[in-house]
């Protein structure tokens, strides 16, 4: 890439900050002093230092200052899904083995019912055969005697 | 229409009408016994049992279950195993003549020969008692049997179809009640029971 005089003298040239822009360099050159002299002092008396403003938020600061407690929750977390899903799961079997248990003894009584009605049927279908077969035995009978009598 | 398309076609027609045979040759045997169902409102007991299809094998695979040592079980289980519906309807009334001879006709007429044959009539003319026993041929064998008992207090349609061993249904002899046939073991406790009675 060629950059001429002219593309440079116009890159390097004075450019104005705006207005403030001392106050806000002052204020935040005292802000460092500031938080400094905090961790200094803190150093001095062996107490934790003060929490500073960082720019990722609290959230972030406590998970990277606490891995363990991270680790701890995280765990407690897996193990609650887990015993979820474990108890879900059997929810689901002991469900599946009732409905078909259900079932099972629907069909159980469905079956018993249909044999009862079998039986019962073939004991009409007996009795009223043998009642027509006597009745027809009666009928012939008497024309037996009296072909009998004639001999 | 080209010579394999008409082929192709009597083959189908040919294979739907020997299919259709075969189905109205075992449905033949079955009484359509519905213009009996207005006689339930004036009979004083009605009996009607309806058993085919996954019923009838419910049924069937239930008392293939019983125990086969006992001889009653064993020729149930050998009656049963052979029948395809048992379609029964049975009407007790407190008075006579409450059905009319068009109701009777009306299952007389579905028994006509030549498939249907009329191997038993006993007739009491005194007692308006007229009992019949028609049978139906397949081949050699019974493909359906209806007893027909009309007295005149008293109609019952028995209709069972399939192979019908009638000797062995005549000589059921001992009651089958639902409740004795859970099985013989069972059966031979309640009669050793009433001996000691």
């Amino acid at each position: 890439m060629h950059f001429s005089e002219d593309d440079l003298r116009e890159a390097l040239k004075r450019k104005d900050p705006g207005e403030g822009f001392t106050q806000r360099t002052m204020a935040r050159v005292n802000q460092a002093r500031v938080n400094q002299a905090r961790v200094n002092q803190a150093r001095a008396e062996g107490t934790a230092p003060p929490a500073t403003k960082k720019v990722n938020g609290k959230f972030l600061a406590w998970w990277t200052l606490r891995p363990a407690w991270t680790v701890v929750v995280a765990a407690v977390l897996l193990l609650a899904c887990g015993i979820g899903g474990y108890q879900y799961s059997e929810y689901r079997h002991a469900e599946e083995m009732r409905i078909a248990r259900a079932k099972q003894q629907q069909l159980q009584q469905e079956a018993e019912r249909a044999r009862d009605q079998a039986i019962m049927a073939l004991e009409i279908a007996r009795a009223k055969l043998n009642h027509v077969l006597q009745h027809a035995q009666l009928q012939a009978e008497p024309s037996d005697k009296v072909r009998r009598q004639r001999l | 229409m080209n010579h394999g398309t008409r082929t192709l076609t009597r083959i189908l027609v040919s294979f739907v009408l020997c299919f259709s045979a075969l189905r109205g040759s075992a449905q033949d045997a079955k009484l359509q016994l519905a213009n009996l169902d207005k006689l339930s409102a004036k009979a004083a007991r009605v009996t009607d049992v309806t058993l085919d299809g996954s019923l009838l094998q419910f049924a069937v695979n239930m008392i293939q279950k019983i125990d086969s040592e006992d001889e009653d079980v064993a020729q149930l289980q050998s009656i049963i195993k052979n029948l395809k519906g048992i379609y029964i309807k049975s009407f007790e009334f407190d008075e006579a003549s409450q059905y009319s001879k068009a109701d009777v006709d009306g299952i007389r007429s579905q028994l006509t020969s030549p498939r249907w044959s009329k191997i038993i009539q006993s007739i009491e003319k005194r007692h308006n008692e007229y009992d019949e026993i028609y049978v139906l041929k397949n081949g050699d064998k019974v493909g359906g049997v209806v007893i027909l008992v009309a007295e005149a207090r008293e109609l019952t349609v028995v209709n069972l179809v399939g192979e019908v061993p009638m000797d062995k249904v005549a000589s059921l002899e001992r009651h089958l009640s639902p409740g004795e046939k859970q099985s013989g073991k069972n059966k031979q406790k309640k009669e050793s029971g009433h001996d000691q009675e």
